[in-house]
């Protein structure tokens, strides 16, 4: 009997309009370069051999759009596409729903279009499903920039098993962070700001932020973990993470000139640098702030309260594009032969056939 | 932008006075002794309040035909607005002008707005004289989703971004424009997106967080007195009452208002936050409360018992008489 295999993609309608296009230069990323790629992936995810895609009804407009897009003729055959029949809150909630509904229907993998906050959503969620992490929001780490159509091939090779070796996805570190037992994770980095609500979220103002926490940080990144990267890089693959005590440039023994948001390049002052072992739990010093999770500030919390971070390396698996594709090639997966024309891998034979053309 | 207690108090005191205000006005349209139409605001009250937070007598706003909140945020006498809206003499425009006409220049406020769409062009004037006068002063325009289709927002964004005017542009986007959604009558899926097509910075905010507001606004009018230019921002929220009273509102969900109130009411959400910060006490926020039932209760009773204009009353006021 035939297994179908099947993906589910996780595009947030919501990303990419927050405060940082007027206190940074941050990109506006509209939905309809979102369905784009959607529709580039849907393409590859033909081509790859996946059956059944998976999605999330939204209320912003993806699947409004798509579902005009799906009615048209498409030049590549693109496999079915299943809205979830769900509530739909316009909020966090969607994306948390959807994601377990995809592990519930056996998905071999999820896409996600999103920035380091939808990531960080999808990651409570997945279990041991692994994600293409694909970027469309403002300063990302976590998901990469990369071109759709390749994403998706990696990703059908992956969910169809076609490529099925360790190597194919990666695991992660992630941080979490426990309020009075409720718990939460990022996937980037953990911040700790003297700033009282949570606003706008995004976090622009340096002179506030008293602890940053990081799973990986890389000299090369943009945002909170761009100051770990530039004076203790750890890799996404290094067991530990670093934790740091920040204060203002003025007052700390060492400033540095950090890219906290596109555009944004501001001195930030570190008072100390310590590792961060996993499960060792970590007290916050502020008694009274706002918690950033991957540059977002999403929990308030005040004195009283107890508060702990700590690391693991529990986080999702990841599918590792550029791998696949490296394995695809080598094993041939998107490659076939016909026996009765010579083989044009074959020493000799592509000059012979120039030769008889 | 952090908010002081006394600031804090202000949003509390301004956001609320917006709701009993618009409660009582429902009430009271049902007496049939209200002339006109009303259009009320409660449940937007966190944006009216957020933004003009920002702003002093010498800052000018422009509202829409929902302009209760934005009055009352703009400092406008809570008693004259009622008495404008049961069509008074002491009313803010001598009982003349109504709900959709209130306005008081001497707090910056240029008026409620029977025309849809019509606030943006007056801000760019008001921008367009604070920059020749270089005085500092911004003028922020409120539009609703439906005026936001309208080409007088759409030429007023184009000039204010080739002017570079300190212009801010607020649209309160409550779902409907009057009983068509949003979904149905615009083309872009967050019309903050628009922002781009006339080079300027477009903000998605949620119109329940005063906190969010208040922030986005504070950093939007910062940069337009500082000459950066303007700003548009596209507050998401719900009205809690119809598109006018009497409305019947049969293209909404049953349940839409009430989960809102229930779970995202900005006033609810502001108190609960400011309390547990410690900023301030649940006394205070009695202490206002009962201050505020009490300038309402006052206001509607001085307003029924104020006169009418006379026939007389019809020729003054107005540009030519004829």
């Amino acid at each position: 009997m035939h297994k179908t295999s099947a993906v589910g993609i996780l595009a947030n309608p919501a990303a990419g309009r927050d405060i940082r296009r007027l206190v940074a230069q941050a990109s506006v990323f509209p939905l309809a370069e979102k369905c784009n790629m959607i529709s580039r992936l849907l393409s590859a995810l033909g081509a790859g051999g996946v059956d059944e895609v998976y999605m999330m009804p939204d209320a912003g407009g993806i699947s409004r759009r798509l579902l005009r897009m799906l009615q048209t003729p498409s030049l590549q055959p693109r496999p079915p596409v299943t809205f979830f029949d769900m509530p739909v809150v316009d909020g966090a909630a969607d994306t948390l729903l959807a994601v377990e509904r995809m592990v519930e229907a056996g998905v071999g993998a999820i896409v996600v279009l999103g920035g380091d906050g939808t990531h960080r959503l999808v990651a409570q969620v997945c279990g041991d499903t692994p994600l293409t992490a694909l970027s469309t929001g403002t300063n990302n780490v976590f998901p990469a920039l990369r071109e759709a159509t390749i994403a998706g091939l990696a990703t059908a090779l992956v969910a169809t098993g076609q490529v099925t070796d360790d190597g194919a996805t990666c695991s992660n570190k992630a941080l979490r962070v426990s309020v009075n037992g409720t718990r939460d994770l990022a996937l980037v980095d953990i911040c700790v700001s003297t700033a009282l609500w949570t606003g706008s979220k995004a976090v622009w103002r340096v002179d506030s932020l008293s602890q940053l926490f990081v799973a990986f940080a890389e000299a090369d990144a943009v945002g909170l973990s761009s100051v770990a990267g530039l004076i203790r890089p750890v890799s996404r693959r290094d067991h530990a993470g670093v934790r740091l005590d920040l204060a203002p440039p003025g007052e700390a023994a060492m400033s540095v000139t950090a890219p906290i948001a596109p555009g944004l390049v501001v001195p930030v002052g570190v008072a100390a640098v310590h590792d961060l072992l996993p499960g060792e739990r970590q007290t916050v010093c502020a008694p009274q702030g706002v918690i950033a999770l991957d540059g977002e500030r999403e929990i308030e919390f005040t004195d009283g309260d107890r508060v702990a971070v700590w690391l693991d390396d529990d986080g999702p698996r990841t599918i590792d594009v550029e791998r696949v594709m490296a394995r695809a090639a080598h094993s041939g997966l998107l490659t076939s032969t016909d026996q009765t024309l010579s083989n044009p891998l074959q020493k000799g034979d592509s000059t012979d056939a120039a030769e008889q053309g | 932008m952090q908010l002081n207690k006394d600031d804090a108090l202000r949003a509390y005191r301004t956001m609320k006075t917006i709701r009993v205000f618009e409660d009582r006005v429902h009430v009271e349209f049902e007496t049939g002794e209200v002339p006109g139409f009303v259009h009320l605001y409660a449940g937007e009250e966190a944006i009216a309040t957020g933004v003009c937070l920002h702003l002093d007598d010498g800052d000018r706003i422009a509202s829409t035909h929902r302009g209760h909140g934005h009055c009352i945020a703009k400092g406008c006498d809570v008693r004259g607005m009622m008495a404008e809206i049961y069509g008074r003499k002491p009313g803010l425009c001598a009982g003349k002008g109504g709900s959709m006409h209130i306005a008081d220049l001497t707090k910056g406020m240029m008026g409620a707005n029977g025309i849809v769409g019509g606030a943006p062009p007056l801000v760019c004037g008001a921008g367009l004289a604070a920059k020749t006068l270089g005085n500092g002063r911004v003028a922020v325009g409120f539009v609703g989703d439906g005026g936001s289709n309208q080409g007088t927002t759409h030429e007023s964004l184009n000039l204010a971004s080739v002017w570079q005017l300190p212009c801010i542009f607020v649209v309160e986007n409550n779902g409907y424009a009057e009983a068509t959604s949003v979904k149905y009558s615009t083309a872009c899926d967050d019309l903050a997106d628009r922002a781009s097509g006339f080079n300027m910075p477009g903000i998605v905010v949620d119109g329940h967080d005063f906190f969010e507001v208040y922030e986005v606004a504070g950093e939007a009018i910062d940069r337009a007195r500082a000459g950066g230019g303007p700003t548009l921002i596209e507050c998401k929220v719900n009205r809690y009452y119809g598109h006018f009273e009497g409305d019947a509102q049969t293209y909404r969900a049953p349940d839409e208002v009430e989960n809102v109130r229930q779970n995202r009411d900005c006033i609810d959400n502001f108190a609960a936050r400011a309390v547990s910060a410690g900023l301030v006490q649940e006394d205070d926020l009695a202490s206002i409360d009962r201050d505020i039932s009490d300038l309402i209760e006052d206001a509607v009773n001085l307003a029924k018992a104020a006169p009418k204009p006379e026939a007389e009353d019809l020729l003054t006021d107005v540009y030519v008489s004829y």
